[in-house]
């Protein structure tokens, strides 16, 4: 403002004229109307994560919003130096500005982010929208040290094969090549590679009353993975010399077979040994007739992802990334993480959403839901979590928690077979609050104003006086 | 308040004392959709899943659904379901000229079975339900209702002794099954000599002691849970009532006396229009304080409560600045469309629903949630008048613009007023929003589509306001916008709900309604090209002629 001393007021006047005119309010407000209306579709169609990249957080978004700040300023200083009657409106028009500067604080430095916390359990990670990619690396397979940690944002620069991402590795790079952003995954085992990867079982349990048929994978040659079908319990890998008192079947993998062990409930001595090849079956002996079927075995194997394309979002969908690392290809679903091997290194490569650590534990003890009487439609919910220094507190929708800046809201709640598991809250830092509360009172006071102000019509009236004869 | 509810239970307890014999049925406690409501809401709400209308050939809800149960098989050949989506006709291949099939055509057919597991396919993937398989959807529900009714397992009238869970007719214990017997038997003694025509007086004081007794007994099982208080009856009063149809009415009386005040210059009749308004406006606003008395909270959480306080709205500030402008015809425009609105409410249930459902989780006990959204739709209130004004000006401009300056004139005064009054509303009731978004999720504003179409609306708007300051709008122009803006407010109210469907309400909405409503907004549009057009014709010959 201190370009408006004395001798250079009317040439400031003269270039602030078209930043001040009603002309270009009126093209700013109808293109933010018509921009964010194109959004709701965008939204509509894909979600709001789309809406967001596509048309809220972009470019023009902001060159709109710069503009109607400098508009506003414009306006204001035009009417340099404010009289009484000036109130109403530079009350109006700042509101929004410092509505403006709230929302870019809140942007800037803002969290929002979201928090799932299992019933009994703790977290202290927050889950925000942006997308990392960190590789930990390994030259013992036992000690990792994190040796890129990088934002990515795929969504609006996805990775091409002529375009790719490279990560350096300390031998060869790790190339991203792919990404896709809606897709429905299943998993599959395709055979890996020998001496590294553990083996893959496809089996199936069969009576009259049973039709089980299951993968197991081991992740490392030599591992113990299982499967629980209730009545039993189905191993791979090496079995041990004494029972733990349930039926159990133990499938230790060898060359071209496995060799199995079949011990029953409260039975020391095992029940069954023999060896089965692919496209075998044996009965383990159990009370109940079981037939227990190879269906596929693979000495080296490893699970990989079935992708199924898809035009739109779902519940089901999820984003995924492929990467070439030493000539084999690789597909990385959003939050999930994948081994790469050389001769002397391991490196392990995490694609997913950042996780930033609050330096708190947020403990669930108890969560509830109350439902309407006679239906299972949930009518409340609420949380009783432990923080340290502050104790326990009942959180519910509408009554937050705000603790050492933090707003824990309650936001949802996930649900397995009909009862609750876990509580989902949003957890939120905004420093622009203050100032956008201060605008919003601020505007609306000027608007409210506005409407007492006769000026407003004075002005329109002899501006239109003027004009009606043309009309 | 507490003095308005205690004056609509005295009203009530007048009302329950006139009842007619064989009444007492319609008020017998009910537990449905997570409440405890009347058999009579019970059973309208389930005919109009079945049939698309709270009547049956001109016979009661109450008589209809407890003879399904009865029954069943009398309804066989009965052609009560009802199918409207060409799409789902087309797949069942049924004639597509039909809308009311029996069940035996329906699902009895093997096309049914098919179209279910399509539905369940379609779940399964969990994508959003087109108009088809919201259709099917339906059709499943017609099929589910129908079904467990007629079984005894939906009808839940009597509380448990412990949990919530109220029992069904087929899970009474004996005594009580004993006692609703009693009830079914009277009924259809009841309905017997109404079919005949005959003097129902005896029959019906049977049924009410049937029925009276079935509750005495119900309630002993567990008084906590059994209330037969005045909410019940509130609400068989309501159905029965039905205050906005009467709200309608007239104000669609006091519309056409202020048409002969207003065409004819009938200056004396002004009272009688002030006093059919003002009935009007009482009947609509004792509807509105029946709902929030039986459901104990404000009335604005769906569409078809926020159209009646939109229609309340829009007749009281076209009173508002009626008594200040004197200008007669804002009236005209203000009874107009809140007789519209109300109509609309009245005759589209399939689009307004005007069952009373408990709120969403998030919604509850929350008096940021009515102040906002009563709010933002009052201001609706005023752009739906600054509408109805558009809509007036028009017709002026059509029936010649130098005739009727002063009119004009009058109207875009109207107009800028009631879209100030609109913009006054709009702007604090979307930062009111996010005050209670930020109160209860921690964020300000989060381009929910809601309240994006909410801030486009407001934009719309300010645009318009921006424009006429700048001498960018004249007459016309305000009169085109008061019309064309208000598309902004239909997308907002109505569209983001039924158009968009974002987000996971869409699964409880239907799409009812789409090409009526874009109809609606299309033929304003229309009629606004067509009256500029004729318009400029006027504007060059007048410049030739001159």
């Amino acid at each position: 403002m201190d370009k408006t001393s004395a001798p250079q007021k009317s040439l400031f006047k003269r270039i602030n004229k078209p930043l001040a005119s009603l002309k270009l309010a009126v093209f700013i407000i109808v293109a933010l109307a018509v921009i964010t209306a194109v959004g709701t579709f965008v939204e509509a169609r894909y979600d709001a994560y789309a809406a967001k990249k596509l048309v809220y957080d972009t470019w023009y978004m902001y060159g709109i919003m710069g503009l109607l700040v400098i508009n506003l300023t414009a306006v204001m200083a035009d009417r340099w130096p404010w009289k009484k009657r000036h109130a109403a409106f530079v009350l109006a028009h700042i509101g929004i500005i410092i509505l403006l500067a709230g929302s870019l604080l809140t942007w800037k430095w803002g969290l929002d982010g979201s928090m799932r916390v299992g019933i009994g359990e703790a977290n202290n990670f927050v889950q925000t929208a942006e997308t990392d990619i960190v590789v930990y690396t390994s030259f013992d397979g036992d000690r990792y040290t994190k040796t890129l940690e990088q934002e990515v944002d795929f969504f609006k620069n996805p990775p091409t094969v002529e375009k790719p991402f490279i990560i350096p590795a300390y031998e060869g790079e790790i190339r991203i090549v792919d990404y896709k952003k809606y897709v429905v995954p299943s998993k599959k085992v395709i055979e890996g590679e020998v001496g590294k990867a553990g083996s893959g079982l496809r089996f199936q349990l069969q009576n009259d009353n049973v039709n089980v048929i299951e993968w197991l994978v081991q992740k490392k040659p030599g591992n113990l993975v299982s499967h629980n079908f209730g009545p039993a319990q189905i191993f791979m890998g090496p079995a041990p010399e004494k029972p733990r008192g349930a039926n159990e079947i133990f499938l230790t993998p060898e060359k071209d077979g496995l060799r199995y062990v079949v011990f029953q409930k409260d039975s020391d001595k095992p029940l069954k040994k023999g060896f089965v090849k692919e496209g075998d079956v044996f009965d383990p002996g159990f009370k109940m007739a079981l037939n227990f079927r190879v269906l596929r075995f693979l000495p080296a194997a490893r699970e990989d992802w079935d992708l199924q394309d898809s035009s739109r979002p779902t519940p089901l969908t999820t984003s995924a990334v492929k990467i070439i690392f030493d000539g084999k290809e690789n597909w990385v679903l959003l939050n999930d993480m994948v081994k790469l091997f050389t001769t002397n290194s391991v490196y392990l490569l995490t694609y997913g959403n950042r996780r930033i650590d609050l330096g708190f534990n947020l403990k669930l003890k108890k969560f509830e839901v109350a439902r309407y009487q006679g239906t299972m439609r949930a009518a409340a919910y609420e949380s009783l979590v432990e923080v340290p220094d502050f104790g326990e507190y009942l959180i519910s929708m509408n009554e937050p928690l705000k603790y050492k800046g933090l707003t824990i809201y309650q936001a949802s709640f996930q649900e397995e077979d009909g009862r609750p598991v876990a509580s989902i809250f949003s957890i939120n830092h905004d420093p622009g609050r203050f100032l956008k509360y201060l605008g919003s009172l601020v505007l609306s006071l000027g608007i409210v104003l506005l409407m007492w102000f006769k000026h407003l019509d004075f002005k329109l009236a002899r501006k239109t006086g003027a004009g009606t004869k043309e009309s | 308040m507490k003095k308005i509810f205690l004056i609509i239970a005295s009203l009530l307890v007048t009302c329950a004392a006139v009842a007619k014999p064989g009444d007492l049925l319609k008020s017998m406690p009910v537990q449905d959709g997570g409440r405890i409501k009347p058999y009579d809401s019970f059973a309208k709400e389930m005919l109009e899943i079945v049939y698309g209308k709270t009547k049956f050939e001109g016979r009661n809800a109450t008589e209809i659904v407890l003879t399904w149960m009865l029954s069943p098989q009398a309804w066989e050949g009965k052609k009560i379901f009802e199918v409207r989506n060409h799409q789902v006709l087309q797949a069942m291949n049924l004639p597509k000229d039909q809308r009311y099939f029996n069940g035996e055509e329906l699902f009895a057919n093997e096309r049914f079975t098919l179209l279910r597991q399509e539905l369940q396919a379609k779940r399964e993937t969990k994508e959003k339900l087109d108009p088809y398989f919201q259709a099917l959807q339906r059709l499943e529900n017609q099929f589910f209702v129908f079904q467990e009714i007629a079984a005894g397992r939906m009808l839940k009238v009597a509380p448990p002794k412990e949990g919530d869970t109220w029992l069904a007719v087929a899970d009474l214990p004996e005594h009580l099954q004993a006692k609703f017997l009693d009830v079914t038997k009277a009924f259809v003694t009841y309905l017997g000599v109404i079919a005949e025509k005959g003097d129902s007086s005896v029959s019906g004081k049977a049924l009410d002691e049937a029925v009276a007794a079935f509750e005495t007994a119900a309630q002993a099982e567990n008084p906590a849970l059994y209330s037969l208080g005045g909410k019940i009856t509130a609400e068989v009063h309501y159905n029965s009532f039905h205050p906005f149809r009467w709200a309608y009415v007239f104000y669609f009386l006091a519309f056409l006396v202020l048409l002969l005040v207003w065409a004819l210059s009938k200056e004396s009749l002004m009272t009688a229009a002030w006093v059919l308004l003002g009935i009007g406006f009482a009947l609509n606003t004792y509807g509105f304080g029946l709902r929030m008395y039986i459901m104990d909270r404000a009335p604005v959480s769906n569409m078809y409560e926020t159209v009646v306080w939109v229609a309340w709205g829009t007749v009281l500030f076209a009173a508002i600045l009626e008594i200040i402008y004197k200008y007669r015809l804002i009236l005209v425009a203000g009874t107009l469309v809140a007789a519209f609105g109300l109509v609309i409410a009245d005759f589209a249930p399939a689009v307004l629903d005007p069952s009373l459902q408990p709120l969403e989780p998030v919604l509850r006990s929350n008096y940021w949630l009515t102040i906002h959204v009563m709010t933002i739709t009052i201001s609706y209130a005023a752009f739906f008048l600054a509408f109805g004004l558009g809509d007036l000006g028009l017709i002026y401009y059509l029936r010649g613009e130098e005739k009727h300056q002063a009119q004009i004139k009058a109207i875009t005064t109207s107009i800028y007023r009631a879209m100030q009054i609109g913009v006054a509303f709009l702007a604090p009731g979307i930062i009111l929003g996010g005050i209670w978004a930020d109160y209860s999720w921690g964020r300000f504003w989060g381009w929910d589509p809601k309240e994006t179409w909410a801030l486009i609306a407001l934009l719309g708007y300010l645009a318009v306001l921006h424009a006429r300051y700048a001498g960018m709008l004249k007459h016309f122009g305000m009169v085109v916008t008061a019309v064309i803006t208000f598309s902004l407010v239909i997308m907002a109210w109505y569209g983001v709900n039924f158009v968009l469907g974002a987000g996971l309400h869409s699964y409880g909405f239907g799409a009812g309604g789409v090409e009526y409503v874009s109809a609606f907004v299309a033929a304003h549009m229309l009629l606004v090209v067509y009256v500029s057009v004729i318009r400029q014709g006027r504007g060059k010959k007048a410049t030739k002629e001159s």
